[in-house]
């Protein structure tokens, strides 16, 4: 079982409603979730290619631009235990309660 | 300082720090209000490679409040893009910058002004809109005031911004008010805690000369601002509360293998301004990190430090003897309901003869600012206490003393507004840090965005 508390950009004290943001399903939560197993418990970037410039050839590559990046999916597990997970993505946040997935993704640094 | 590192969570940061807030009736465009805010504080001029800029991973804002419920009804948001040229150099400039295209200047920021409604609707005003260069020097930005006037954009509607480097307006001397508040005018009546250090009296030093910040400054009409239509001063539709915010989003990751942050989440305020010296001395240690994240609506729970600031209560300790009947009234044990209403809902009608820059009952720390009334001739830098409604606590304009009038008004000054009965002290009217606007070596401007041209890296600290 899970449950899904989903927030949008600027609910905080002083900040005005904002613009409707990009829809974060739980799908995609879980989805960008269950692709930090092997990363990492915490945290991790789903980035795009990284491209090194023609002309650069004699030098490392650098990163791409951040307009060239995908957007991360960051998941902060509160509690392994009951599952309590926040996961943010672009200006969106969404409160989860799944303890299964808590527990692999724990188990996946352990 | 006004609100430059005042808490212990925002003095980390920079580039979201606020250092201070100012609205006044634009005195060469009286039918306009000016908003400024400045941001990232005490910057050494010779600041390279990497000069001072604004935060791409910052959500700066003003805030206006015109129906007294502490919540933005009006808010500009500016949002700062860094574009680089070229990588494979470490300089910020590979030649005299000219112009604001120049390709001479290697790192650059853009930004896009939004207005954002009672709603939350957000339409956006420009984008990418140029910032000037820091001022470096006379190789690099030989024809500066001119370079950072192309950055003064205007947006029609009668609305223009600019967001960039300024000289520091606001003058304080810090050394002596941070070392037990032992202003040099006065240092000889100190108590200097038995240590019988100094005789006479010092002038004030200017701590914050020579330095720069980064200005948000947007010029807009006022009836862009104000609640329906404004009729004269005594029209409380005629005044606005103002305030800056910056935000950040909820998670920064260190992503270690591209070396850079990853930010993600909701944006959540770190930072506030409304009036003066709020934050820096009257919100105690505990709560000023907390002060920081909250709107003006929220904060009726900190009315207490304004009813009964600490500072009130150290003066007589620390000047024994200098005033007694400020000692008296906070042994009485008094609300200072005069610091209540300057601060926190503006002054009602009746307390002034002419002014009122009232919101109503709501406690909220905001900058007040009565629209309707006109641009003074011969401006006080002591503001209303000067005789001047145009200036602090109307509004606050680039160069008034927000130092001496919030140390007067703390010392008792202005407590004969609420009770007739009370007598202040003779150095209540005379207590300075003993600075004024000839404290700042760069003049201010008479014209948007009023701050001074900043100082230039090769020649400060000369």
């Amino acid at each position: 079982m899970s449950t899904e508390h989903r927030t949008g950009e600027s609910p905080g004290p002083g900040q005005p409603t904002a613009r409707k943001q990009p829809d974060l399903s739980r799908r995609s939560v879980i989805r960008g979730a269950a692709g930090l197993a092997g990363a990492g418990l915490a945290a991790s970037a789903i980035t795009g290619a990284i491209a090194a410039p023609a002309a650069a050839a004699a030098r490392p590559a650098r990163p791409a631009s951040d307009a060239s990046r995908r957007e991360p999916v960051i998941v902060h597990i509160r509690d392994v235990k009951s599952g309590e997970m926040d996961v943010f993505a672009g200006t969106s946040h969404a409160r989860l309660t799944d303890p299964g997935l808590a527990a692999r993704l724990a188990r996946g640094i352990s | 300082m006004s609100s430059h590192r005042e808490a212990p969570e925002i003095a980390k940061d920079p580039a979201a720090d606020s250092t201070d807030v100012y609205a006044f009736v634009s005195p060469d465009q009286p039918a306009t209000v000016t908003l400024i805010a400045n941001y990232v504080p005490l910057q050494e001029p010779a600041g390279g490679p990497n000069f001072y800029e604004f935060g791409d991973d910052v959500r700066y804002e003003i805030h206006i409040d015109n129906n007294g419920d502490g919540r933005p009804d009006v808010t500009y948001r500016f949002q700062f893009q860094t574009k680089l040229r070229n990588p494979d150099t470490f300089l910020y400039n590979t030649g005299p910058i000219l112009s604001l295209d120049s390709p001479n200047w290697n790192r650059r920021q853009f930004y896009t002004v939004s207005k954002v409604n009672t709603q939350g609707g957000v339409t956006e005003l420009a984008a990418g809109l140029t910032c000037p260069p820091c001022n470096i020097g006379p190789l690099s930005t030989p024809a500066y005031p001119a370079l950072a006037g192309a950055a003064v954009h205007n947006l029609g509607g009668g609305v223009k911004v600019f967001a960039g480097q300024r000289a520091e307006g606001f003058y304080v001397d810090l050394g002596s008010i941070f070392d037990l508040a032992n202003l040099r005018p006065f240092q000889q009546l100190h108590n200097q805690f038995g240590m019988h250090v100094f005789t006479a009296p010092a002038p004030g030093v200017n701590a914050t000369n020579h330095l720069n910040v980064h200005t948000i400054a947007i010029q807009v009409p006022t009836t862009d601002l104000v609640h329906g239509s404004r009729s004269g001063e005594a029209n409380p539709r005629s005044v606005i509360g103002v305030w800056t915010t910056a935000s950040r989003q909820r998670v920064r990751l260190w992503d270690a293998d591209n070396g850079e942050n990853l930010d993600s989440g909701p944006f959540r305020q770190v930072s506030r301004l409304g009036n003066p010296l709020i934050n820096e001395v009257i919100i105690a240690l505990g709560d000023k990190d907390r002060w920081n994240t909250l709107p003006p609506a929220d904060d009726k729970q900190f009315a207490h430090y304004y009813a009964n600031p600490e500072l009130a209560g150290l003066l007589p300790v620390l000047y024994p003897g200098v005033f007694p009947n400020l000692a008296a009234l906070v042994k009485s044990g008094k609300a200072r309901a005069d610091l209540e209403a300057i601060l926190l809902t503006g002054i009602p009608a009746g307390i002034v003869p002419g002014f009122q820059n009232n919101t109503g009952p709501l406690q909220a720390d905001m900058l007040r600012l009565n629209t309707a009334i006109t641009p003074a001739v011969k401006p006080s830098i002591l503001g209303v206490i000067g005789g001047d409604l145009a200036g602090f606590p109307n509004g606050r304009r680039v160069f008034d003393d927000v130092v001496t009038i919030e140390l007067r008004a703390i010392a008792g000054l202005t407590f004969p507004l609420i009770d007739k009965t009370f007598t202040p002290d003779k150095a209540a009217g005379q207590v300075t840090d003993g600075l004024d606007p000839s404290s700042v070596s760069a003049p201010y401007l008479s014209q948007f965005p009023y701050l001074g041209v900043p100082y230039s890296g090769f020649d400060n600290p000369s």
